[in-house]
């Protein structure tokens, strides 16, 4: 209920600031447990709450009803208004302590096992392929908003949100870090879906080598050190509706990806460059990933075993 | 989405609806600011005495005469299918199924229940082909995906009882139904919009708290929120406040708007019903009369308080042999097979089915001597081919209260 989120909800700490807005860690009265808050602040104009909005956490709420192990819970949604110009929209999750930020940098010093990662990923792959199959992308996947349980189980969280809350975005200013987007978005040309697996090669990346792939600076810088890995594209790869020319960045070759990642497997690679090809409509697709002989493998072992 | 239909019929239709607007907004409001809304609820009296009885059969009655009915019924259309398959002549339309033989049975089916088991293949072809001309995917190969969604989510739609909290009565609840199938018509909005705004109100009755005096206010929010979900053009918060005398503030009806989405917790999604009866019809090849003749009753059921307990997919199918009933279009081989094959979307609902039809038929046997006749009025038009003043429906109870005599 509106006005029954701040009695129900009892506020225990703020966790992160969040591009979009304060986090926070609260405790529900009704069951004893922990959710995170979100909220987001839109404008109401004389039409009431704005259609995105009304169908975007309409879609949220649907994917609810599926209940899949690898996406956050969406527990409660409630409106409230602000001003006569701004209402509220206040989403409960279920909260899960680590992110896979925290998970990778407490990892004792040889890192993860192979074995780990590839089921991190298959996991993150899994919640992926169900999220795109609803027609929602996520737009902003980053080890922050990929959440691990005590268990290991991988829930994606945040997925959603950037429609939501991208009318308020205009309004705040915010460093959003660039270090997993893809060169379509950094180009800001057309994109789908195909950018969240960009994202997930980065960070398929990032679990072997416990830092970053790409760390630009500006989207210029974060395109260079895109390029010094996998070559500078074709001249013919390059989208025809931005405005940055091709002639800006020197003509590099794509170098081996094992000199980046040098503890992955032949399979790990081959599939972590079909993540990060240029070109969104050629970059492999969630669903078609999970079916990869990386993943494959792992049956067979596990089988014998 | 579906986009058949009422289209064309709007400028003709909302010449007389306009008016026809005009004169009930106001009753719906001086009701909902005087205190006894039964007072007001005046039944219909003294037309169709056929009706009577059937209305006022004690619910056991119906068990006892479900049984014959049923298989005199449903069953009996496979028998009569079955029949006819024997003899040969639908081949053309099974074939390549390698499931057809199954279809053959000469003495009806051993077990029902099993039908949906013998005829997948064909079944889901059927599905997929009616999905795609329906418009309702835009790639085959999700189709029965989609159905099979279809199928699960439905169950969210119905409630597990008809009954509304204190202040309101179903009666109370038609007069709003009503009212707001004219709004709706008056907004131009799609068919699927109606559908999914009064499911929107049948949930929110039962979980939001409203006075008497909001309910036209809660009724238009419904229909609103439907809009934002469904529709591309939507009219303006003032607009609709014009639209209920101004006996409402634009401010009013945006804290409902509020109160709506929390109390249903954003949950918008439904299948309607409408859906299931333009697949079903189109996998069954009816004729666009018994379609419209079909979405008439369907319309009808909205009116009908009873009517949230039964899925969907119950309601459509309901309609859809109610409609099959009344117009009595002469049989032909093809018609029953595909009508056959259409009806195991609801193998093990005979029972719900039945009950439908007989609240639908009494319906619709009143449907214009009501007060609350705006869908009467809606499909009588020439666009939906007169269906709502045809004949056959004023003697509609008496079709299903007789066992039927197939010879």
């Amino acid at each position: 209920m509106a006005q029954g989120t701040s009695i129900q909800y009892e506020p225990v700490a703020e966790i992160g600031g969040g591009a979009y807005g304060t986090v926070y860690k609260a405790r529900d009265m009704e069951s004893g447990q922990f959710v995170a808050l979100k909220s987001v602040r839109v404008q109401t104009d004389q039409e009431g709450l704005p259609i995105s909005t009304v169908r975007e956490v309409a879609l949220l709420k649907r994917l609810e009803q599926f209940d899949h192990p690898n996406v956050v819970k969406l527990m409660d949604v409630c409106a409230t208004q602000r001003t006569d110009q701004e209402t509220k929209v206040t989403l409960v999750f279920e909260h899960v302590d680590q992110d896979l930020k925290t998970y990778l940098e407490r990892v004792p010093a040889p890192g993860l096992s192979p074995d780990r990662i590839k089921d991190l990923m298959r996991q993150l792959l899994c919640g992926l392929a169900f999220l795109h199959s609803n027609r929602v992308m996520h737009r902003d996947l980053k080890p922050e908003n990929i959440l691990v349980t005590s268990q290991g189980q991988v829930k994606l969280a945040d997925f959603g949100l950037a429609r939501i809350y991208s009318c308020h975005m205009a309004l705040t200013p915010v460093v959003v870090t660039l270090w997993y987007r893809p060169p379509e978005v950094l180009l800001q040309s057309t994109y789908a879906t195909p950018v969240d697996i960009w994202s997930t090669g980065c960070i398929f990346a990032e679990m072997f080598r416990r830092k970053p792939l790409f760390c630009g600076e500006s989207e210029v810088d974060q395109l260079g050190k895109i390029f010094e890995v996998i070559g500078l594209p074709a001249e013919e790869e390059w989208p025809t509706d931005v405005t940055l020319s091709r002639k800006n960045f020197p003509p590099l070759f794509p170098r081996p990806i094992t000199d980046f990642v040098p503890e992955i497997n032949e399979q790990g690679a081959q599939l972590l460059l079909e993540m990060l090809t240029f070109d969104p409509l050629r970059r492999i697709s969630a669903l078609n990933a999970l079916d990869h002989p990386y993943f494959q493998d792992e049956e067979k072992s596990q089988c014998n075993s | 989405m579906a986009r058949t239909g009422l289209c064309d019929s709007k400028p003709l239709l909302d010449l007389h609806k306009k008016e026809k607007a005009e004169e009930r907004r106001a009753p719906l409001r001086t009701w909902a600011n005087a205190a006894g809304p039964k007072d007001r609820w005046q039944p219909p009296e003294g037309d169709e005495p056929k009706m009577a009885p059937a209305k006022m059969e004690p619910e056991c009655r119906w068990d006892r005469r479900l049984l014959v009915s049923t298989s005199d019924d449903i069953i009996m259309g496979f028998h009569e299918d079955s029949r006819t398959h024997t003899a040969g002549t639908m081949l053309h339309i099974t074939d390549g199924c390698p499931e057809e033989p199954l279809l053959l049975y000469p003495q009806g089916f051993p077990g029902l229940h099993s039908l949906q088991a013998l005829v997948p293949g064909l079944l889901r072809h059927e599905v997929e082909i009616a999905m795609e001309k329906l418009g309702l995917i835009w790639d085959r190969s999700y189709a029965w995906d989609i159905f099979l969604d279809m199928m699960k989510n439905q169950f969210r739609s119905s409630f597990p009882n008809a009954d509304l909290p204190r202040p309101f009565t179903d009666a109370t609840r038609a007069v709003l139904v009503d009212w707001l199938v004219q709004v709706h018509e008056l907004l131009h909005f799609q068919d699927e919009t109606l559908y999914l705004a009064i499911h929107l109100l049948n949930r929110s009755l039962r979980q939001i708290k409203v006075s008497t005096v909001n309910l036209q206010l809660l009724g238009v929010v419904c229909l609103f929120l439907a809009g934002k979900k469904e529709e591309c053009l939507l009219p303006e918060v003032s607009g609709l406040c014009f639209l209920m005398d101004n006996s409402y503030s634009r401010h009013q009806l945006l804290r409902m708007e509020r109160k709506v989405l929390c109390g249903l917790k954003f949950d918008l999604s439904y299948c309607p019903p409408l859906h299931f009866l333009l697949l079903s019809a189109s996998i069954a090849r009816c004729s666009a009369k018994m379609v419209w003749m079909a979405r008439y009753l369907l319309e009808l059921a909205l009116l009908e308080g009873q009517c949230v307990v039964f899925l969907p997919v119950q309601l459509a199918g309901a309609a859809l042999c109610l409609a099959r009933r009344v117009l009595q279009e002469p049989p032909t081989p093809e018609g029953e097979a595909a009508w056959c094959l259409a009806s195991s979307i609801h193998v093990g609902s005979e029972t719900a089915l039945l009950k439908i039809m007989h609240i639908l038929a009494g319906a619709a046997a009143k449907a214009h001597s009501r007060e609350t006749c705006a869908t009467f009025i809606k499909f009588s038009s020439p666009e939906t081919m007169h269906v709502s003043s045809h004949p056959g429906l004023r003697n509609a109870p008496g079709l299903l209260g007789v066992p039927p005599l197939h010879t």
